[in-house]
């Protein structure tokens, strides 16, 4: 039997898991730690990936299992086909700090991006996917950066 | 330009609509002309790799790190393009004619799939360790900027690498041996791609593009691989590699930099093929590049 207590103390110990790309973001913070569920009388954690194919899965599961593991519990992990990821679920502290630290900007729901370098609304476009594929790339006219913008699944979608 | 060194001493970053000194900018923009040309060829280098890595998932690995390091070098590009002294073009076409450099590890022929573990392993945490060093205290802005992000996703490569690497140290004696000759191979290559011993008067350090001096990184490199490299139970192509019995440091044998050299005028042992099927990927990709252009203009 798998008590509340024990999902809460798995919950806490997997949400610090840091994500492969942003090491001083975890995967709560970027809305990829789904829920924490009991099955049968196991634990299951379940993980929305940023797009399917995304190649930090399995050093997400691996680091998972083992945060779970040190805090007394075994878990699996699912990675879910729905909800869909979308940039909404990134935290707002982890926006400031993605902006901040990394000069990665947002798309907002009304398809809106500000420059996190400089905070020019007026950003052009340059192509869909960068560096990962779960990035497009603009320019900043203003302050002449490149600046990278976390997108959704589907290319051509903002 | 007094002033301009005072204002870098103080840690002072430049933008790209601040008043530049030319040789600040001429400097920076071969240092990013340079990074930008090794992280498309090393993409490139990547991709061959695809077709041929063992397994879904190794695959699916190749074809991250190949675009993660063509993805860099566009942003390098805009970068270095802003800088106004070559357009991208130019920059893309002189290093197809082998009138540019791109870095000495890329010169270098990729045998086999340990081979390929140990670029991810050894090349890829030298490339790590002097990105980082110039992140650390860069004074260009745009640059500073982008590395930040190259220095989280190389640090991903790397453990990926180590990750391997370990695998085949545990593996079946084959695969152990295997690893061994690719190591043979790749030490030199790594430890050279710092460089030869900083001049004391290097215009990159005094301006802050770098902050370390060649020697000291590749010292710190040796430290840090001997012990992982011998703790696999691999030796080290270096038969006067010591460790010195008051500080228990690691010292290397001399080296003969001529491999070095040769990389930097293009006549390095794979040079000239790594540079024909890059120029051969490149107008191979032609249409997809008019067609994209076409598709974007407006109509009249």
């Amino acid at each position: 039997m798998i008590t509340e207590a024990a999902l809460k103390t798995v919950r806490h110990a997997v949400a610090l898991v840091a994500d492969p790309e942003y090491p001083d973001l975890n995967i709560e913070q970027l809305g990829i730690l789904e829920d924490v569920v009991a099955e049968n009388s196991a634990i299951r954690v379940d993980l929305v990936p940023t797009i399917m194919g995304c190649p930090a899965l399995e050093v997400i599961e691996k680091d998972v299992v083992a945060a779970a593991r040190a805090s007394g519990y075994d878990v699996t992990v699912r990675f879910c086909m729905s909800p869909v990821w979308t940039p909404d679920r990134i935290s707002n502290d982890a926006r400031e700090i993605l902006g901040r630290e990394y000069s990665v900007a947002i798309r907002l729901r009304n398809g809106l991006t500000t420059c996190p370098v400089c905070g020019n609304k007026a950003l052009q476009h340059r192509s869909d996917v960068g560096a990962t594929a779960c990035r497009s790339v603009e320019w900043c006219p203003d302050c002449r950066n490149p600046i990278e913008v976390v997108r959704s699944r589907e290319i051509g979608q903002t | 330009m007094d002033e301009f060194e005072a204002f870098l001493d103080d840690g002072g970053i430049v933008e790209p609509n601040d008043d530049i000194p030319e040789p600040y900018r001429k400097a920076v923009f071969r240092f990013i002309e340079m990074h930008a040309n090794s992280e498309y060829m090393g993409g490139l280098t990547e991709r061959d790799w695809i077709p041929k890595a063992p397994g879904l998932h190794r695959k699916m690995t190749a074809l991250a790190k190949s675009q993660d390091e063509i993805g860099h070098a566009h942003l390098l590009y805009m970068v270095a393009a802003d800088l106004g002294i070559k357009t991208r073009k130019e920059m893309v076409t002189d290093l197809l004619e082998g009138r540019t450099h791109f870095q000495n590890v890329f010169h270098y022929r990729v045998h086999s799939w340990t081979d390929q573990i140990a670029v991810a392993y050894l090349v890829d945490a030298a490339a790590l360790a002097s990105q980082q060093a110039v992140f650390k205290n860069c004074s260009y802005g745009p640059y500073k900027r982008i590395l930040r992000r190259v220095i989280a996703e190389e640090g991903f490569h790397m453990r990926n690498g180590e990750e391997m690497m370990l695998l085949m140290a545990h593996g079946t004696d084959v695969q152990h041996q295997m690893m061994q000759e690719s190591i043979d191979r790749w030490w030199l290559p790594s430890i050279q791609l710092f460089g030869p011993d900083s001049k004391p008067d290097d215009e990159l350090l005094r301006w802050h593009i770098k902050s370390e001096r060649n020697e000291d990184l590749r010292d710190r490199y040796v430290q840090k691989f001997v012990p992982q490299l011998l703790a696999g139970n691999f030796t080290i192509p270096d038969s006067g590699l010591r460790q010195d019995n008051e500080d228990g440091k690691w010292k290397i044998s001399d080296m003969d930099w001529q491999p070095l050299q040769d990389t930097m005028k293009n006549i390095g042992p794979d040079s000239s093929r790594r540079i024909s099927d890059a120029k051969r990927a490149w107008y191979d990709a032609e249409w997809v590049r008019t067609a994209l252009d076409d598709a974007t203009k407006t109509p009249a």
